[in-house]
């Protein structure tokens, strides 16, 4: 919604600068999103009376001269000589600059002296001020000019203006109308509204006899009034209707439709001018406001022909449509040169019927927008007088007495009561009731019943007002809206701020919350920078992670973004790419996040809605490429990329770390559409998640190089089996002894194996059991491999001698040859 | 010459051959030259015993004493030796880069989250948390979202397909389709349909809007919404959380305002902007950060709580628009891409 400084001004006195009012507004809760001046040309020049002129003691050529600026008498030097006293002039004042030659910076006066003596200002010739006429010496202005008056005021070159940009909230539909906003002024500022002054002049043969209306759905449209003016002259508009339309972006069509378009602006009401001779019916003209036909083809006045549907709102007369009700008007009868004889449209629609069409057929218009966001039913016949006024200016003619309104459900003012003491409660403050009632009281709301209650035993805490509401506020609806409109007047910035007070939250996801952060911290311990990734992915990408139940979009934005993640692997594989395309080799990155699967059907006996609900499930993803350590530049294994045991101990550190043990692993048999080879992570009967090594086409897809190592683990299982309970175990006292196999064992037989063996030889004393060598090679047969473990044996309450170390080791020794088939080296 | 001139002139040779040993093969054999079994004085010492009675005490104080001194320019020039074979052969360059363990970062939206988490927590609010697909219910209705706003629209809100078949999501749905949150705001319901008042929560999570990815949108992006309910809470507490989390997380100096504004689940509304070096140097005075208001009565009534009796604000704002004036940041986008070169700024 665009507005002027100066057209405000003509509906509120208000002090306020330009720049004032913008803020203003602002903190009035309307937006103002752009300012542009316009014009303003001689800012800072006035109509100034020469008094005296003398010479300058210090320069011959120079004169000294006191000036009178309507203000002030200002000291001058001047270097003209074409003037007298009593002269009047163009006096430039200090601060002010001379307008600028084009690539020119404008020339700022100032005070300074000039050969010693001080000059307040500049008398200016035609040039200096870009008048253009040479004239040798100082421009001499007529006897009749007003000393003080703005130099632009003097030459009728007042345009300037300043154009307001406002944002208006969708809840105050009042506020699309130059009125609307001047009447939140005069809230503010007390002063009185000033809306135009209406008497028309009528004659001839009333509206009714015309012209009938016929509404054929009331809900969709309330209201409709018509208006007849007879004998006008198209014309162009007078300058101040153009210009003012200009300034806020309208195009200037011809004085009548102008009319409409400037009492659009001006009250907010939408209104349509018909040549009343295009419009048919059997006696007299008729309008019917009728809904469309099924696919009823209407061409608007744009000129582009319309496919309706049943839903919308015609305007019509007995034969044809004759506008899109709300929208648009036709190209069948519309205001041309040779129309003589004008209809007046103003009328009321429902905005969602409004909304609904102007969606459908992609049209939006100054007239949708305001009617789609609730117009001011009560309004419509003042906004046609309005205009029968400005159209009998402008285009002359005579205006049929009375008008039309079909209006079969007059409004009602809705009245709300207002607690005063509510309003103290929910600001903070204390605003005194008369206060109250005057504002909003200058917002329009009248006073349906004074305040009670206000005896020496009520006072505040009992004092009710019921105001009636104006039909213009349609979001009025109940008392919090009252106290709203209080503290808006009052000045939200006026409400001191209270500190921080009151109870102690308390939510069971607090905790959670710190144990994603601990996770995250743990994580990062271990060198792995935390990713965010789009929860939005294909469903290509989403299927890679093997997932049935993919959640698709029903409106997605693109094919790239067409189901929620049912994995975080997926995103992270995108950032890989993303930085080694960018030539960031080495990645280490984790993420924690929701990812999404369709939930089975309920079960037997479920709701059977038909809808599958969507899962949530946190997860923990880490993804691995590249170089394992960080450039250095000595040492044989600096080079050396990530492997899975590298993925593996980032696993089983963090594990630990979060307060889970006893996970099992078990390898895949195959590989999967995604992993080359992977492992499944166990927790009893839980499965936490999954990791191995990228499909190596897969990885050239995503343009990876090195062998990418991904991870994820269902972090919501984590939390729920998390153990975080920690007690002292006292420190060893007595020393240990270790003894060391190393054994040669079939390469099918899995580290764990070994340890199960370990488990059921139960040595005696047995404390750790470490893993330090895997050799394959030299001496060892093909299918075979050689492995050393370092076996440590303690005993709480004493030294244990070597010979009871010894039977038990040998014991192992054993165990472990027949269990295992090892062949132990020696 | 008699014994006791051949000490001092043995022991001075002795010294000077230990001090001059140039390493510890050296030493060692200037040790056995002298003081080893045959070693020149302790082949002195032995002649100790052919003295005459009466020189013997002078002659053993004499070579005892030189013997000590021996033995202590020995060690001395032993443990001088031993630290000087102890350093490498070629100084080390203490300017070369180390061998670094690399600490991981946590994402700039984790850390403003964090940040913002720690300034609510400091005055009694705790964190909650609600689905991320949500229903038109707790995501529209509950808010008091009128049926008809275009927030619920397909242009602006995903929803899920197959939630209900062939159907354009409709206001008036008996069965709500399923969509992707719009806001936090959702929580607020969801936490005041389970507990009673008083409510002190904040609410940090994904939400989700149809706009195609450009420098400011992501379809994806991050909210916190605050909610406090008790009995006497007004617009002047408000303010005061407002600015003093705001002074916690954009610094002392902050200034904060409020303008009236619209939003249909709070009553009065306001927006607020804030003001500080960081604007300033963006070349505002004022930026528009947050949204907030009075929890409007019909909430309350749509959840259960007495409006008569409790009363409460709820604010939100987005967590990367936090970080992009914090850090200077110029494009969303650049959260989501994960270019480790950008994730290890923060």
């Amino acid at each position: 919604m665009k507005v002027t400084y100066n057209w405000l001004k003509q509906y509120v006195a208000f002090g306020w600068s330009p720049a004032e009012l913008a803020e203003r507004l602002t903190m009035l809760g309307i937006e103002v999103e752009g300012v542009q001046k316009l014009g303003g040309e001689f800012e800072g020049v006035v109509v100034a009376q020469v008094i005296t002129k003398d010479k300058h003691p210090n320069a011959d050529k120079l004169s000294l001269c006191r000036v009178n600026d309507g203000k002030a008498e200002r000291q001058i030097v001047c270097g003209a000589h074409n003037f007298k006293a009593g002269d009047k002039v163009p006096l430039i004042l200090p601060g002010a600059s001379l307008p600028a030659k084009p690539g020119e910076a404008p020339f700022t006066i100032k005070v300074g002296k000039i050969r010693g003596v001080e000059s307040q200002g500049m008398m200016c010739s035609p040039q200096e001020l870009s008048l253009g006429n040479l004239v040798e010496g100082l421009l001499i202005l007529r006897e009749d000019a007003r000393v003080g008056q703005p130099f632009a005021d003097y030459l009728g070159r007042s345009g300037s203006d300043v154009v307001y940009d406002l944002e208006i909230t969708p809840n105050r539909p009042d506020l699309n109308s130059v009125i609307g906003i001047a009447r939140e002024i005069s809230a503010v500022t007390g002063n009185p509204l000033k809306r135009p002054q209406i008497e028309l002049q009528e004659s001839g043969a009333p509206a009714a006899d015309l012209v009938s209306v016929r509404l054929e759905d009331p809900e969709l449209c309330p209201r409709y009034t018509a208006r007849v003016i007879r004998g006008v002259k198209i014309a162009p508009s007078p300058d101040w209707l153009s210009s003012t339309l200009e300034k806020v972006g309208v195009r200037s069509i011809s004085n009548v439709v102008d009319v409409t378009n400037y009492v659009m602006l001006e009250t907010g009401q939408p209104l349509h001018a018909f040549d009343y001779h295009l419009l048919q019916g059997s006696t007299c003209p008729a309008i019917v406001v009728r809904h469309a036909g099924e696919g009823e083809k209407f061409k608007t006045l744009d000129g582009q022909e319309r496919a309706l549907t049943s839903q919308m709102l015609l305007i019509a007369d007995e034969t044809k449509a004759v506008a899109l009700a709300g929208v648009m008007g036709g190209q069948n009868s519309e205001i041309g040169a040779n129309t003589v004889d004008v209809l007046i449209e103003s009328a009321c629609f429902k905005p969602q019927n409004i909304r609904a069409t102007s969606k459908k057929l992609e049209l939006r218009t100054e007239s949708s927008y305001r009617f789609e966001r609730g117009a001011d039913i009560g309004i419509c016949d003042w906004a046609s007088r309005r205009a029968a006024q400005l159209i009998l200016q402008t285009a002359g003619g005579a205006l049929a007495p009375a008008a039309v309104d079909a209006y079969p459900k007059p409004f009602e003012p809705k009245q709300i009561a207002l607690r005063h003491a509510q309003t103290d409660a929910v600001l903070g403050i204390a605003v005194p009731v008369e206060q109250q009632v005057q504002f909003l009281e200058r917002l329009g709301l009248e006073v349906a019943q004074a305040a009670a209650g206000a005896g020496p035993a009520g006072g505040k805490a009992r004092q009710t007002t019921v105001f009636r509401v104006p039909s213009f506020r349609v979001d009025l609806k109940r008392e919090i809206d009252l106290i709203e409109e209080v503290a808006r007047l009052y000045g939200v910035d006026r409400i001191p701020a209270t500190p921080p007070r009151g109870a102690i939250g308390a939510n069971a996801y607090d905790a959670v919350h710190d144990q994603l952060a601990e996770a995250r911290r743990i994580l990062t311990g271990l060198g792995l920078t935390e990713a965010q990734g789009q929860t939005l992915i294909s469903d290509a990408a989403g299927r890679l992670a093997g997932a049935t139940g993919l959640v698709p979009l029903a409106n997605p934005l693109s094919n790239d973004m067409n189901v929620l993640r049912p994995s975080l692997l997926p995103g992270l594989l995108d950032a890989l790419r993303h930085n080694i395309s960018r030539k960031s080799y080495d990645v280490a990155l984790f993420e924690l996040g929701r990812v999404f699967r369709a939930a089975e059907a309920s079960g037997p006996g479920g709701s059977g809605s038909g809808s599958p609900a969507v899962g949530e499930q946190r997860c923990v993803a880490i993804a691995l490429t590249g170089q394992r350590n960080p450039l250095f530049w000595s040492g044989d294994d600096r080079e050396a990329r990530f492997d899975t045991y590298d993925l593996k101990g980032l696993l089983e550190e963090f594990l630990e770390q979060f307060g889970l043990r006893g996970m099992t692993y078990v390898r895949r048999p195959e590989s999967t559409a995604l992993f080359l080879e992977s492992a499944t992570v166990h927790l009893g009967r839980f499965q936490l998640g999954e990791f191995g090594q990228l499909l190596p086409p897969l990885a050239r897809q995503y343009d990876l190089r090195d062998a990418v190592l991904l991870a994820e683990l269902n972090l919501d299982l984590l939390l729920a089996r998390r153990n975080t309970s920690k007690s002292f175990r006292p420190l060893p006292a007595f020393p240990a002894i270790r003894r060391d196999i190393a054994m040669i064992l079939p390469e099918a037989t899995t580290h764990e194996a070994i340890l199960q063996a370990v488990r059921q030889a139960r040595p005696a004393n047995l404390e750790t059991v470490e893993l330090f060598d895997v050799f394959r090679g030299k001496n060892v047969p093909a299918g075979q491999k050689s492995v050393a473990y370092a076996f440590t044996y303690r005993q709480a309450e004493r030294t244990l001698t070597d010979a009871e170390v010894n039977a038990a080791h040998e014991k192992l020794v054993v165990q472990l040859q027949q269990r295992l088939g090892a062949v132990v080296r020696e | 010459m008699s014994f006791l001139d051949q000490v001092e002139p043995l022991k001075q040779s002795a010294l000077a051959e230990l001090r001059a040993a140039p390493d510890l093969t050296a030493l060692e054999q200037a040790r056995v030259s002298y003081l080893g079994a045959n070693g020149k004085f302790t082949a002195l010492m032995k002649e100790l015993g052919r003295l005459p009675k009466e020189e013997k005490p002078a002659a053993g104080k004499a070579i005892n004493g030189a013997k000590v001194d021996l033995e202590a320019a020995l060690a001395a020039r032993r443990s001088e030796l031993e630290l000087k074979a102890a350093l490498p052969k070629e100084p080390t360059d203490f300017t070369l880069p180390g061998r670094r363990r690399v600490l991981g970062k946590l994402h700039p939206l984790t850390q403003v989250t964090e940040d913002i988490v720690r300034s609510f927590r400091k005055i009694g609010f705790v964190v909650a948390d609600g689905p991320e697909v949500e229903d038109e219910y707790h995501c529209f209705d509950a808010l008091n979202t009128p049926a008809d706003h275009p927030a619920r629209d397909t242009q602006d809100t995903f929803y899920l397909a197959n939630t209900k078949p062939g159907a354009q999501p409709s206001t008036l749905n008996p069965q709500p389709s399923a969509l992707l949150r719009t806001h936090t705001s959702s929580v607020q319901i969801r936490v005041m349909e389970k507990q009673q008042p008083p409510v002190r929560i904040i609410v940090p999570g994904r939400v989700y809007r149809r706009d195609n990815a450009d420098a400011t949108h992501n379809p994806t992006f991050h909210q916190v919404e605050g909610l406090y309910v008790d009995r006497n809470v007004t617009v002047g507490d408000l303010k005061g959380t407002v600015e003093f989390v705001f002074k916690e997380l954009m610094g002392e100096e902050t200034r904060i305002r409020f303008r009236p504004h619209y939003f249909s689940y709070t009553e009065p509304s306001f927006e607020i902007d804030f003001s500080s070096a960081l604007t300033r140097k963006m070349g505002k005075e004022w930026l528009e950060i947050a949204g907030c208001g009075m929890v409007h009565p019909q909430v309350f009534e749509n959840v259960g709580y007495d409006p008569e009796v409790w009363t409460g604000w709820a604010f939100g704002f987005g967590i990367e628009r936090i970080a992009m004036i914090r850090y200077g940041i110029n494009d969303i986008r650049l959260f989501y891409e994960n270019d480790v070169r950008f994730l290890r700024q923060f």
